[in-house]
């Protein structure tokens, strides 16, 4: 499978999704812009995931499907492992990619003059940018019948770390049924 | 030789069946196929009893019978794909060969943008492929 994808195109593309959803669609509501662009990561990471575990063993635990986004589907993504996954054991994990490749082209706000306002809208697009990779996330966990919430913290680039709440009711019915 | 294969969700939702016969049997093979799903589960739900069979995508003869065959395939999204053949000496390594080709079917047809996840497979394309995965998987049993 040695299909290729430009990736300028697909920054361009991620760019485009996020300011036509801002000033088109959903101008003024950004709850709701969040919710669409992270329900189109949702489809995509649901889909790749099918594509990415079919050569591979069942995952026995939740720590296994972890492991698998941070190693083999993040490699298979942006070209390059997770640098460091926390877990408390209780179902939260913290994936941190010291340079997340589609924020690397993003504008640092210390570059720039430091009116609050401009601080503001930076973190504010850095934000609605964020929304597609955790769609790309949790679309993988569910599919591997995993519900999760996922947040995403981009405040100290180029690194971004990504945390991962699988549900309690999940959790607990698991150590039930074992 | 009657061939039937089908696709299952992970709650057990129908999500592709198409039977490939001569004879009039295909509510017989859907029969076989809806049947079958217990036992995926219990494979799946009593590792004890499969054992090292637990981790493996490919589940095996499901169970024995007279005139036909069962295999079941499992994905890691928990999507069963279910194989009924009237053929009676088939290997597991081209059983095995067939779930693989099906398998990367599947997948091309459910990466379609809009394929509804959880939905039917309607694709014509999916269907294409699924009958000439099925007409060389007959030919390479026939000759062996």
């Amino acid at each position: 499978m040695g299909r290729e994808v430009s990736e300028s195109c697909l920054d361009i593309l991620l760019i485009e999704i996020v300011s036509s959803y801002t000033n088109g669609f959903f101008a003024g509501r950004p709850e709701l812009v969040a919710q669409a662009v992270e329900a189109v990561g949702y489809q995509v990471g649901n889909q790749l995931c099918e594509r990415y575990t079919m050569e591979r063993p069942q995952f026995s635990d939740h720590l296994e499907a972890i492991k698998f986004i941070c190693t083999d589907f993040w490699t298979n993504i942006f070209k390059k492992q997770i640098d460091t996954l926390r877990t408390d054991h209780k179902g939260t994990f913290v994936l941190r990619d010291n340079r997340f490749r589609w924020l690397s082209r993003a504008s640092h706000p210390d570059s720039s003059a430091t009116i609050p306002s401009a601080l503001r809208n930076f973190a504010e697009s850095r934000k609605m940018h964020l929304y597609f990779p955790c769609g790309i996330i949790r679309g993988a966990l569910s599919n591997l019948a995993i519900p999760c919430a996922v947040t995403a913290d981009g405040s100290a680039l180029p690194s971004c770390s990504f945390t991962i709440i699988i549900r309690r009711d999940e959790v607990s019915n698991r150590r039930d049924g074992l | 030789m009657s061939v039937c294969v089908a696709v299952v969700g992970h709650q057990n939702n129908p999500l592709y069946i198409q039977s490939f016969t001569d004879a009039d049997d295909a509510l017989k093979l859907h029969h076989i196929v809806h049947c079958s799903l217990d036992v995926i589960d219990e494979r799946v739900n009593n590792p004890k009893k499969s054992g090292p069979l637990l981790n493996e995508t490919f589940l095996g003869l499901l169970y024995p019978a007279d005139n036909y065959k069962v295999y079941g395939y499992l994905t890691n999204t928990k999507v069963k794909f279910i194989l009924v053949t009237t053929d009676l000496d088939v290997r597991d390594a081209s059983v095995r060969n067939f779930f693989r080709r099906f398998h990367s079917a599947y997948v091309d047809a459910v990466s379609n943008p809009f394929h509804v996840p959880g939905k039917k497979i309607t694709s014509k394309t999916f269907a294409g492929r699924v009958s000439s995965i099925v007409n060389s998987f007959g030919s390479s049993t026939a000759t062996e």
